[in-house]
């Protein structure tokens, strides 16, 4: 069996550690190559038309996967409102009809997550023992967070940055060393290391950055291929970024916590009702939620990122501007038609904007 | 009302532009009923069956809605899912029916009515084989224009596939279903099939549904390609997220029996010319292909 899966952020780095600890006997992981124009261009060349970014982007990673010998696929599934529910469906034909015979194989990330995620893991390696999986999945889960909490600092940092750069290449030597660690105490030891290693960097004594919060649909605002780096663009532009969606966040509470019964989502999802009464699919309702609490939290501006044609985010766009925290929001649709100058030419225009508001501000 | 310009540009200029047209026209009606009721009734749809659901945008009406036209009397907005069993609809009825009368009996008959009078129209198109329209015009035969055109000899038989606020709407599909009937073409539509038959059709080309409607699209669509028609017209408008993924499964399976495709992506800039053109030109290709067969 050789297992090929779609790119979303560092999750390969997740699918690697797995496979490092656990071994799969037989069956080999094939990380696609990374995302890449020949992989939108790929995708959009085989997808319908209108299908959405994220639809797009993956089944390019998997035509990359099949490309280098994958049979074996493995890809998100969900019930619900969003197209996701559709993907498998869709492109199990598109890879058909190209001639490649793979299979695939589903992760439930809407309704029976755990059960789904420990079943995929039992296929994929051959019913490997308990305390084996376990402790794999533990080391996984520690370089996820230490990933997760690395890129935390950089969205602090970059903005402060004296030498513009810096903080980029501390970062992408960090995501270097974590996946190629082969212990969770090396990971530790990397997550300390970097950490100081940020921390400790010259900062601009002039700077006073902009806080931005960005919310929108999950996967094009967790994979920088997706957004086109934008969490990078407002660091050069000197801008401190937040935001709540990470693959360990989800990790976290939805294989976790959720069944414990604590929900991660309750507080913004309240504050989300008085503008949105109820679920919409996607990230939607927590988009509205979250402009409330960015709101009141005293962020300058909120960064909205979406899927051209994103239905759940169509409506949290449209109830948006209709919340009484009133911080300025940007909202950005993606396809494979945007230019990334042309994003940059808006996020200078936007960065502009709270700038002049937070000098008036204070006067 | 039926759907007009002004009603496209009052929905137009509330909602962002990227939302698809149905929603900006429903929006427009909902400001052409300011001022003439005390309520309006908008239910967010969330499920019509088991682990089935609508689009986003159907759940979210009703709070688009009260962000958007913020001069829009109270909304009576039940959310109606029955993926939660009958008992939860139930409940929602009686909340809703709350607004009109305390008495609770009042309130069963009357969800007891509507549903028979429902199933009676539903009925009604699938076993004479008409289209909604037809079926408005023999109900009120009285009201002013007739909906659909008489078709004279009809020569051709052709399915358009669709959601019925885009086919039936004359303002989207430029009056879409009359053209083809004008054309010579005995027009089939979702509504034609018993929902039972649909359902079954979905189930053998997909499984289990993923939305609602999926029925009306993917179950038609199946029903009709085996149903010896002579060519499928698929409707959908553009930005459509259930439809960008349904019609391409639609595509796919005319591919593979042969059968004459066309698919049509509606917006607020669809010119009726080139509309028309492209319809003359799939059944002069159709026509072409039928004699060629015979």
């Amino acid at each position: 069996m050789r297992i090929g899966f779609p790119h979303c952020g560092h999750a390969y780095i997740v699918a690697q550690a797995l496979v490092q600890k656990l071994g799969t006997g037989q069956s080999e992981l094939i990380v696609p190559p990374p995302t890449s124009h020949r992989t939108l261009d790929l995708g959009a060349k085989y997808s319908p038309v209108e299908a959405c970014l994220p639809f797009k982007l993956t089944l390019g990673n998997l035509i990359e996967a099949c490309e280098l010998g994958a049979d074996t696929l493995i890809h998100a599934r969900g019930t619900g409102v969003c197209r996701l529910g559709y993907y498998v469906r869709e492109q199990e034909q598109i890879i058909r009809d190209l001639g490649y015979d793979a299979r695939f194989l589903t992760l439930d990330v809407s309704q029976h997550r755990l059960k789904s995620i420990i079943h995929l893991v039992k296929e994929v390696t051959n019913d490997a023992s308990w305390p084996r999986i376990i402790s794999a999945i533990r080391f996984s889960i520690a370089k996820l967070f230490t990933c997760d909490n690395i890129e935390k600092v950089v969205h602090k940092a970059r903005a402060v940055e004296l030498e513009k750069g810096m903080t980029n290449q501390i970062y992408r030597e960090a995501i270097k060393a974590i996946s190629e660690a082969r212990t969770t105490q090396e990971v530790k030891n990397i997550a300390k290391e970097y950490t100081t290693k940020l921390n400790q960097m010259p900062k601009n004594p002039g700077a006073d950055p902009v806080k931005v919060g960005i919310v929108g649909e999950v996967f094009v605002v967790l994979d920088p291929f997706a957004n086109m780096d934008i969490e990078m663009e407002l660091g050069k532009l000197g801008v401190e970024v937040e935001r709540t969606l990470s693959l360990s966040r989800w990790v976290k509470y939805r294989l976790f916590l959720n069944y414990l019964g604590v929900d991660e989502w309750k507080g913004v999802h309240e504050l989300a009702m008085p503008y949105l009464k109820r679920n919409v699919g996607g990230e939607g309702w927590e988009s509205v939620g979250e402009k409330v609490v960015y709101g009141r939290n005293g962020f300058d501006g909120l960064v909205h990122l979406a899927p051209f044609t994103c239905m759940p985010e169509i409506v949290a766009q449209n109830i948006m501007p209709s919340t009484r925290e009133d911080i300025p929001v940007l909202t950005i649709l993606y396809d494979e038609q945007m230019a990334r100058p042309g994003m940059i030419t808006r996020l200078e225009a936007f960065v502009d904007l709270l700038k002049f508001r937070r000098k008036r501000r204070r006067r | 009302m039926p759907t007009n310009k002004a009603i496209f540009n009052a929905g137009n200029s509330r909602a962002v532009a990227e939302t698809c047209l149905p929603v900006k026209l429903f929006f427009g009606h909902v400001i052409s009923l300011l001022g003439k009721c005390d309520y309006m009734f908008i239910p967010a749809m969330r499920s019509l069956g088991r682990k089935a659901y609508y689009c986003s945008k159907f759940i979210g009406l009703p709070d688009m809605t009260r962000a958007l036209v913020p001069e829009c009397p109270p909304i009576l907005d039940p959310e109606i899912d029955l993926n939660k069993g009958r008992r939860a609809l139930d409940r929602t009825i009686y909340d809703l029916g709350h607004h009109f009368s305390a008495d609770k009996s009042k309130i069963k008959e009357a969800a007891r009515q509507a549903e028979k009078a429902h199933l009676a129209y539903r009925r009604e198109m699938s076993e004479r084989g008409i289209t909604p329209l037809q079926a408005l015009d023999e109900t009120y035969p009285d009201e002013g224009k007739p909906h659909s055109e008489r078709v004279m000899s009809p020569v051709l038989s052709v399915a358009v596939i669709g959601h019925p606020y885009v086919v039936y709407d004359h303002y989207i599909s430029h009056r879409l279903i009359c053209r083809l009937q004008a054309m010579g073409v005995r027009v089939f539509t979702p509504e034609m099939v018993a929902q039972q038959a649909l359902d079954i059709a979905t189930t053998k080309f997909v499984g289990a549904p993923h939305w609602s409607f999926e029925a009306d699209i993917i179950g038609a669509g199946e029903h009709y390609l085996h149903a010896e028609v002579d060519g499928i017209i698929t409707v959908a408008v553009f930005g459509c997220g259930p439809d960008s993924m349904m019609m391409e499964m639609v595509r796919h399976r005319a591919g593979e029996l042969r059968i004459p495709f066309l698919h049509l992506s509606l917006d607020e800039h669809t010119s009726e010319g080139g509309l028309v053109t492209r319809l003359e030109a799939f059944l002069d290709m159709v026509r072409r292909r039928r004699r060629a067969c015979a």
